[in-house]
């Protein structure tokens, strides 16, 4: 006559184990969700928003480089870097030509800040013509902070 | 003397020091709590894709059907123009105007099997961030042949 509602001898302890279980769930969920991807993000760059832009395939990653244009607000100048390397213009071209020769495919993702001009990013179009490369992507982010 | 400090050591090994579940929950706790807040935060980079003319877009020479041409430029003011008509006000991120006239262009170019081509031109001192604007419009509307020309070079 124990078992029924709750009464009886023993009093019902807290289970720690299953409470542990459920725990490590929701961490692992929000650790996946958070991904590294978010928090590669470059902070000097103020990337634009644009809330219908597609969501980025991760598969080419290994076949793509990202030219990052950030903006220096005091001296009114735009800084290039192809991936985390500042270098020369003709240095930019001859590597992407380099990478384009060697795998057709490959394609350019612009990353610049919502504060250059358009005509830097004329400019490292250019760059991008002048290697052969035709696949061009621009890096937005999907809301604004 | 000899047999209490024996008795005493004794003591201490006795203790046992088990896996301890309180401060490991702490830890799991604080983790989890600043993944949360990351979690808010979450800003995931995206893509607007577009296709150099040259090598990407040869189809559209050899169609019968010419591509519909629209010109749009951005001013450095961030008025934004369809063929010379203005469209919203400077400061409006949505361009819902913009959009919808693209929208329609757009579809009254499926009926006729036809492509639609936008060239942006945008002034050299234009915001990219308005650039960026108007590339969205053009997602919305899913017209992926842009062009860009920037003081009068075309790319």
């Amino acid at each position: 006559m124990a078992g029924g509602g709750g009464g009886g001898d023993g009093e019902p302890e807290f289970q720690i184990a299953p409470m542990i279980d459920v725990l490590l769930v929701l961490l692992i969920f929000f650790m996946s969700i958070t991904s590294a991807q978010v928090l590669r993000i470059d902070q000097d760059i103020r990337l634009p928003v644009a809330a219908d832009a597609k969501k980025k395939d991760d598969k080419n990653a290994m076949f793509e480089a990202s030219i990052n244009v950030s903006w220096i607000a005091a001296r009114q100048e735009a800084k290039i870097k192809l991936d985390t390397q500042e270098l020369p213009n003709e240095e930019i071209v001859k590597v992407l030509t380099e990478r384009k020769n060697n795998n057709p495919t490959y394609r350019v993702i612009i990353r610049a800040d919502r504060d250059v001009l358009a005509v830097e990013i004329q400019k490292v179009m250019a760059l991008i013509a002048q290697a052969g490369i035709d696949d061009i992507s621009f890096s937005t982010l999907n809301q604004d902070s | 003397m000899a047999h209490k400090k024996k008795h005493r050591t004794l003591d201490t090994e006795q203790v046992n020091m088990g896996f301890q579940i309180a401060p490991m929950i702490d830890v799991v706790f604080v983790i989890m709590l600043f993944f949360m807040v990351m979690a808010g935060a979450v800003k995931v980079e995206r893509e607007l894709k577009t296709q150099l003319p040259g090598l990407g877009t040869p189809a559209l020479a050899d169609e019968n059907t010419p591509p519909d041409e629209i010109l749009v430029t951005v001013e450095e003011t961030g008025i934004v123009t369809l063929n010379e008509e203005e469209f919203d006000t400077p400061t409006d991120k949505a361009l819902p105007n913009f959009t919808a006239t693209l929208l329609r262009l757009k579809q009254e170019a499926d009926h006729r099997n036809a492509k639609v081509m936008v060239t942006i031109q945008a002034e050299e001192q234009a915001r990219y961030e308005r650039v960026i604007d108007v590339l969205n419009s053009m997602a919305k509307a899913k017209i992926a042949n842009v062009t860009f020309t920037v003081g009068g070079d075309d790319f």
